[in-house]
């Protein structure tokens, strides 16, 4: 579904991806862990093309979508994303926020939308939040609606950057249950996270990155259970 | 003591300003079709540019900050005299009335242009990864995402802007057009009496007051929400 080969990433002289090799096959959940500053996020940006990687190629159902003539408005519709500051449009209403992009973007009737959209939100839980603004809404609540934003877009892949890492301890579980069910139902996803419990749980396979390379790669478990490099057993030691 | 019944006969004479009152409502008429009508023209035009200036377009952005620096540089009543004294030997003859507000226009787009500019970038860069990262254009996130948060920002700023180009439109009296201040002048000249600069002193307090005490509520409202 995705494959990342030789990707490098620069910001000025700071070399933040050195050289990343990577496949994440349909239906897996890529599950990225890492100290800060390994370059876990850019790599999921790359992806997205929020970043334009300095060299390398990512390839995207067989389609290198770092070659300049690719639409890359084309290609996001197929990529959904989850930010760790969630980034819901605070002028519009929950429910205004997951159809936006279908009635502008796949020219999708509005009365359509909104039914697909009401049944999103009432997927992560939301059902009698529909016409709340964001302002009005919780850190998970505003996450679970920003999930069903992206799922409106009915994505390929959806990516998750540090998704929990703005929320109260208390609203942790109510965000990743509904990653959990999410891939149960065959969803292909790549996961930032420092949620170790969720990563060893949920994710079928994982990558240990520091420094911006990958440093160990494989079934989640299997690391989480026997690490080999020194670094994942450090990191793993201090995080757990 | 005779000082004061002198101030009070000579500025506030309440009989002058009776009998000057309908001639300077007109005025004051005026005043408000000209503001608003540059007002309206000047955001069109301070949107496009500011919109320019986000982009960073390299001529146009490079255009865009001449025109600015130009209209906020100069005088306005230096401007208004140019547009309609000194476009004629071009071949640009523009009645008073449409060089006044073309003046206006331009010069108020200069300010709007920085608004809207200061609003864009203040909008959380989040916002527009978010509409991209949904597969939206750069020109459908700014249209759905990013302008409707920043009119609300703007909204403030862009009134106490339109009370500065009410209280300016003042300076079209030297193009003879007959707003509130140019109305008052002649009324003064006629009675012989300036009480009717008074009237029109009160008149602009009548047309502004409502719209200061507008950008107060609003900025309040704004604090609240956390927008």
């Amino acid at each position: 579904m995705i494959e990342i080969v030789n990707l490098h990433k620069k910001f000025g002289t700071l070399e933040v991806l050195c050289g990343i090799d990577l496949k994440v096959n349909k239906g897996e959940v890529m599950v990225i862990i890492g100290p800060s500053g390994s370059g876990k996020s850019t790599l999921l940006r790359c992806v997205n093309l929020l970043e334009k990687p300095t060299s390398g190629q990512i390839f995207f159902a067989g389609e290198d979508i770092t070659a300049r003539k690719v639409n890359k408005n084309l290609v996001r519709q197929r990529l959904g994303m989850v930010f760790q500051s969630f980034n819901l449009f605070p002028h519009m209403t929950a429910l205004g926020n997951v159809v936006i992009a279908p009635v502008q973007v796949l020219k999708m009737k509005k009365d359509e939308a909104e039914k697909k959209g009401i049944e999103l939100l009432k997927k992560v839980g939301l059902t009698d939040k529909i016409n709340v603004y964001p302002s009005q809404l919780s850190g998970g609540q505003k996450q679970r609606v920003a999930i069903a934003r992206a799922l409106a877009m009915n994505p390929e892949v959806m990516l998750f950057d540090e998704v929990t890492s703005a929320l109260d301890p208390e609203l942790v579980k109510e965000v990743l249950d509904v990653m959990k069910d999410l891939a149960k139902s065959g969803m292909t996803m790549l996961v930032v996270t420092h949620e170790m419990g969720f990563a060893r749980e949920v994710g079928s396979h994982l990558i240990f990155m520091d420094e911006g390379l990958i440093l160990e790669e494989g079934r989640a478990v299997d690391i989480f259970d026997n690490p080999r490099h020194v670094r994942t057993k450090a990191f793993l030691n201090a995080v757990l | 003591m005779q000082g004061l019944i002198d101030l009070v006969e000579k500025y506030f004479s309440i009989s002058v300003i009776k009998e000057v009152l309908p001639y300077l409502l007109k005025g004051a008429l005026f005043t408000v079709v000209f503001s608003a009508a540059s007002e309206i023209i000047g955001i069109v035009i301070g949107l496009a540019t500011s919109v320019v200036r986000v982009t960073r377009i390299k001529v146009l952005n490079q255009l865009a900050i001449v025109y600015v620096d130009l209209f906020r540089g100069t005088p306005l009543l230096m401007q208004i005299i140019f547009v309609y004294y000194a476009l004629p030997y071009i071949g640009i003859n523009l009645p008073a009335t449409v060089a006044g507000i073309a003046a206006l226009s331009i010069n108020s787009g200069a300010y709007v242009t920085e608004i809207f500019r200061a609003g864009i970038e203040s909008i959380d860069r989040g916002q527009m990864e978010a509409a991209r990262s949904l597969g939206m254009s750069y020109i459908k996130a700014m249209r759905y995402i990013i302008i409707p948060q920043t009119i609300k920002r703007v909204l403030p700023p862009l009134t106490n802007e339109f009370v500065a180009l009410i209280k300016d439109s003042s300076l079209l009296s030297v193009i003879a057009i007959s707003e509130l201040l140019r109305t008052a002048k002649e009324m003064m000249t006629w009675k012989l009496n300036p009480s009717s600069l008074t009237a029109a002193a009160i008149l602009y307090l009548v047309i502004t007051l409502p719209l200061t005490r507008y950008v107060s509520y609003m900025e309040e409202k704004l604090k609240r929400s956390g927008v």
